[in-house]
């Protein structure tokens, strides 16, 4: 008989992970003591935006189950602690959350089930947890907005903290654990916890070294879109490394794990300056769009009028956490802004002359520049000859480049967007 | 970066700049009279704050309640005594204003308080001073945070240009009076530093923005765009309308850059303009002129 699996905490994660274990032809239970949200859930009602999402939870029918009373997790044989584990300002966990979520699942569990938990803790914590060290583990999750489904069904590998990696996983936690096909690395709770954060150090390295060039390219008539191709050709960089150029890291979980090195090197006297040098050159890249839109439209144009796509901190995602179009609108107070999201409605600004756009066309009517802050999907298939008639003025900035260059170019509009700045070879010849 | 305890821009009821006899202190001055402000310039001339009795004298002439804007300095310091000299003024004023509490102080201080190499700076680079200057300002900030326990704006201005300044350094200011006069205009080498350089009346509107709203923070007054000494040497030679040479002399130092990023002044004051190079280089030469 397939063990039964457990989710405790039906956040972005919980019901991901939920849902992608019932694919795999797992009995699931998903347990939250938000009785409204398990309403909703149970309804199909989902409060997260994924691809597939819908598709797979229709596909997976009554195989999963969800539950706003503990007891409902009573006859699981693993059960997952999928809970938000909150940070302050400075990228602290708040871990209270948890712990009390632990400590009640605990009591409800069978005396065999193992508790496994997924949520984001500091190196050190599940060593910390009052619960039979044999039947304690803790599991990296690869969490990603807008491709979840994708990588919760089919992960590169599943890195297991135990308390003692040499001694063979309870039956039933193999047997869920073997269904992803995928390798299964069980190794020591403190490295599986800080494995989590050198994942995360090693794509905020890439990004930082892409967006440190990318400027650079900027300024000097180079264009990153063909050096990054090359990178990847690169066997010691690779076809998936984090090339692409944006606004600096954002989301929360990339800085949380900055912030738990850098803690613990001052704890322990180790050297991590080069953290502290990611996070200057992120906050650096997160003002890229202010920086140009001053520039190229607002200190030459002081009566000029925005629109702005898009407000959703990425593409596919309903959340504004660390949203940079938020933060971008709440410096452009003295200026009328449009904005157009597909999913965020325009109310999640913050701003004394903002009005919401019934499409994206509509919202860039009449503007002086359109800034293209979330890649939508959407966004690409709207046509630059188009924008250049409702338009006003003729600059889009595009930090992503979801719009094509040569495209935005014919239609006589001006394009900016990361790593290159299209034009400027030709004023280097001339100067 | 700066908030703003104003949501809605006011004069208050009196500013008092301290230092107004000088070049950025008499601009400071002019703006805010011009702007509608009940504004009182300090000179040494009313007071001397190395005098022994400077804060007793300083006191005299303030309210509690004020705004006041500190400029005043014995600069640029170039040794220790000057160095020393400073921070006696500077403890004669935190003494007066422990007495009178200002509402609002603005302390008009230096980017010579970033390290040399702080590229691009910003409000957030290390203070790592390498001249007495540089010094004196980061100790004088640290003097009035600690012991003026009131809203404090430090402004950081790098160099500044303008009509009327006495100093004559090398830079725009030099450069446009030697092209005036016809004379050849020198560089340190060819010139190729570049260098970030701001309007004398930019300094002074972003001191009166940073009264209006009631600012505390800190700020650098930087335009964000850095020209090198010899394409701010050309402009000179353009806008005077003669012909005089540009003449690089033999290296004394390595070449340095200082670059800014003003993203704290986008956020802060979204809707201010620096003045750039060559309109303020021509508008210092038609004040001079008049």
């Amino acid at each position: 008989m397939k063990p039964v699996i457990g989710f405790a905490g039906l956040t972005h994660l919980g019901l991901v992970s939920a849902l992608a274990a019932a694919a795999k032809g797992f009995r699931v239970i998903g347990y939250d003591s938000d009785a409204a949200r398990v309403a909703e859930i149970s309804a199909r009602r989902f409060p997260i935006s994924e691809p597939e999402l819908g598709e797979i939870a229709n596909n997976v029918g009554d195989l999963i189950s969800y539950s706003s009373g503990l007891s409902a997790l009573r006859d699981c044989h693993t059960v997952y602690i999928s809970t938000d584990v909150p940070t302050d300002d400075n990228g602290a966990s708040d871990l209270s959350g948890i712990g009390a979520l632990i400590e009640q699942v605990a009591v409800v569990l069978s005396p065999h089930a193992s508790l496994v938990i997924l949520c984001q803790v500091p190196p050190g914590y599940t060593r910390s947890v009052r619960f039979p060290a044999e039947r304690l583990f803790y599991q990296v999750e690869t969490l990603v907005f807008g491709v979840a489904i994708q990588r919760a069904l089919q992960p590169e590998r599943l890195i297991i903290g135990c308390a003692e990696p040499t001694r063979a996983l309870p039956e039933p936690y193999q047997a869920f654990l073997s269904a992803f096909g995928c390798p299964i690395m069980p190794m020591r709770y403190e490295s599986a916890e800080l494995c989590k954060i050198s994942i995360n150090c090693c794509l905020v390295a890439s990004v930082t070294v892409a967006n440190t060039l990318a400027e650079l390219s900027e300024s000097i008539g180079a264009d990153w879109s063909e050096i990054a191709p090359a990178l990847r050709l690169d066997r010691r960089i690779g076809p998936y490394s984090y090339l692409k150029p944006g606004l600096g890291i954002a989301g929360g979980n990339l800085e949380r794990d900055i912030a738990t090195v850098l803690r613990l090197a001052e704890v322990q006297g180790t050297e991590a300056s080069l953290l502290n040098a990611f996070l200057i050159n992120s906050a650096h890249n997160r003002d890229w769009v202010l920086r140009i839109l001053h520039q190229e439209v607002l200190d030459l144009q002081p009566q000029a009028s925005l629109a702005v796509w898009g407000l959703a901190y990425k593409e596919n995602t309903h959340s504004t956490k660390n949203s940079q179009a938020l933060a971008l609108i709440a410096c452009l107070w003295p200026w009328p802004i449009r904005v157009f999201d597909p999913v965020v409605p325009a109310a999640a600004a913050a701003h004394p002359a903002l009005a919401g756009a019934r499409d994206a066309l509509d919202a860039a009517r009449g503007a002086d520049a359109l800034l293209i802050m979330t890649p939508w999907p959407d966004f690409k298939d709207i046509g630059p000859h188009d924008l250049s008639k409702v338009m006003k003025g003729d600059v889009i900035i595009d930090p992503y480049c979801v719009l094509t260059p040569a495209v935005v170019h014919a239609a006589g509009l001006r394009h900016f967007f990361r790593g290159a700045r299209h034009g400027l070879d030709r004023e280097l010849v001339n100067a | 970066m700066l908030d703003h305890l104003n949501s809605v821009a006011a004069n208050p009821p009196r500013v008092v700049v301290i230092g107004a006899g000088g070049f950025v202190g008499g601009a400071i001055l002019t703006r805010l009279a011009q702007a509608g402000a009940n504004v009182v310039g300090l000179s040494r001339k009313q007071v001397d704050l190395l005098a022994e009795n400077g804060a007793a004298s300083l006191l005299d002439h303030l309210r509690e309640g004020d705004t006041v804007v500190f400029v005043s300095a014995v600069a640029p310091a170039r040794n220790s005594h000057q160095l020393i000299q400073n921070l006696q003024m500077a403890e004669a004023a935190c003494k007066a204003m422990s007495q009178k509490r200002p509402a609002h102080l603005i302390y008009v201080s230096s980017d010579a308080v970033y390290a040399d190499e702080a590229n691009p700076v910003t409000e957030r680079s290390v203070l790592q001073p390498s001249s007495f200057h540089g010094m004196m300002h980061a100790a004088r900030e640290l003097m009035f945070k600690a012991q003026v326990p009131v809203p404090l704006a430090i402004l950081r201005p790098t160099l500044i240009y303008g009509a009327r300044d006495p100093h004559n350094g090398y830079g725009p200011n030099r450069f446009r009076r030697q092209a005036a006069e016809g004379k050849d205009v020198g560089l340190f080498g060819e010139g190729e530093e570049q260098r970030d350089h701001v309007f004398i009346d930019d300094l002074a509107e972003i001191t009166r923005l940073a009264i209006v709203h009631k600012s505390r923070g800190i700020l650098n007054v930087a335009t964000g765009t850095s020209t090198s000494f010899r394409a701010a040497a050309k402009l000179a030679v353009v806008i005077s309308g003669n012909n005089s040479a540009i003449k690089g002399s033999p290296r004394q130092n390595p070449i340095s850059h200082r670059h800014f990023d003003i993203v704290d002044s986008l956020k802060s004051f979204p809707a201010f303009n620096y003045v750039p190079l060559r309109e303020g280089m021509q508008r210092a030469v038609q004040a001079e002129a008049s």
